[in-house]
């Protein structure tokens, strides 16, 4: 080898070269891009078990069948209280559909300020704690609100992350009903 | 043994106490326990709901349930690649803390041993040029010039 230096410094050159072309074209500029979006889209919904308020146990099993939107939520998240009339149109729009089943399941919350956001509110749907937190973690959330839409045959077709107008609300629902969806 | 061989022995003895102490550090200490395997995972996940900490290092519902769910599958008897897996099938690759190694990972993951080598490399053929390099020998018009200014001192 003539100029050893020389190919010593080239193979450094172009490692670096490769290294930034492939960070440049695999990596997005935000770290944590895929935590705007639920790998769980397209997918079967995974197994949770919740407990509704008057302590029944209640799973996925429970939902097959129905067009589902599932709410993740919080008494205390200000997101959650603000998303929450949006949530009470639409459940008011749908509550008599025959296909269709919304739950709320607290994700992380006591029981008394639950009782008493009910008290308060009288939601009509069915609300559920998560004991464990494993309903939460099945969905893979990373905060509240977060809804979810699930289709009669159990794949979730839709998500929000953030507070849901009632016309993201219906598109999760065409979505689980078999419309356009993700 | 020539001279030229025995000035390789300081290197040669150098380089058997660097990997003596690299295997040394490295090496596992015995099967990990349940409750370390448990512990080592918790610290690889990132919690979801809160910045740049480790699920074992928040105190979040949701950091909380990761600790509870990696003590059952490491119970279950579950790997730790597997449990990884579930857990970036359910969060995305942004669930670890540290790259896998594997993919674009297998690239963080190397270069950094590639650039060394390379380095270790170019240093070798430094030291060597150096060692090559014949000593600056003074010519006619150096010796001509020293010669010169010794006169002149003794003049003066």
């Amino acid at each position: 080898m003539k100029h050893p230096a020389r190919w010593v410094a080239g193979a450094v050159a172009v490692l670096l070269v490769a290294f930034s072309v492939v960070l440049a074209t695999q990596v997005g500029s935000d770290p944590r891009a895929d935590a705007k979006k639920s790998q769980l889209a397209g997918k079967d919904a995974p197994e949770f078990t919740v407990e509704t308020l008057d302590g029944q146990e209640l799973t996925e099993a429970d939902l097959a069948g129905k067009a589902t939107i599932v709410n993740f939520w919080n008494t205390w998240c200000i997101p959650c209280r603000e998303e929450h009339p949006e949530l009470t149109k639409f459940y008011e729009r749908h509550a008599d559909d025959p296909d269709f089943v919304m739950l709320g399941i607290v994700r992380d919350d006591n029981r008394k300020a639950v009782d008493r956001w009910m008290r308060a509110n009288g939601d009509a749907w069915t609300i559920a704690t998560d004991p464990g937190g494993n309903a939460a973690l099945s969905f893979g959330t990373r905060g509240q609100p977060e809804t979810f839409a699930i289709s009669p045959d159990g794949l979730v077709v839709g998500y929000q992350f953030g507070p849901s107008s009632v016309r993201d609300l219906e598109t999760l629902l065409a979505a689980a009903r078999g419309g356009t969806g993700l | 043994m020539s001279p030229s061989r025995r000035g390789w022995i300081p290197w040669i003895l150098l380089g058997v106490v660097a990997a003596g102490v690299l295997v040394w550090a490295v090496w596992p200490s015995g099967d990990p326990t349940d409750a370390e395997r448990t512990r080592s995972l918790a610290h690889e996940l990132r919690c979801p709901d809160c910045e740049s900490l480790s699920a074992a290092d928040s105190q979040t519902a949701s950091a909380r349930a990761i600790r509870r769910d990696l003590k059952q599958r490491v119970a279950e008897g579950q790997s730790d690649a597997t449990i990884r897996r579930a857990y970036v099938d359910r969060y995305g690759e942004s669930i670890l803390l540290k790259p896998e190694r594997g993919g674009l990972g297998l690239l963080v993951w190397g270069l950094p041993v590639l650039l060394l080598i390379a380095g270790a490399g170019a240093l070798v053929v430094a030291f060597r040029r150096w060692r090559g390099a014949a000593p600056l020998q003074p010519t006619d018009d150096d010796e001509a010039l020293v010669r010169e200014m010794r006169t002149g001192e003794r003049a003066s």
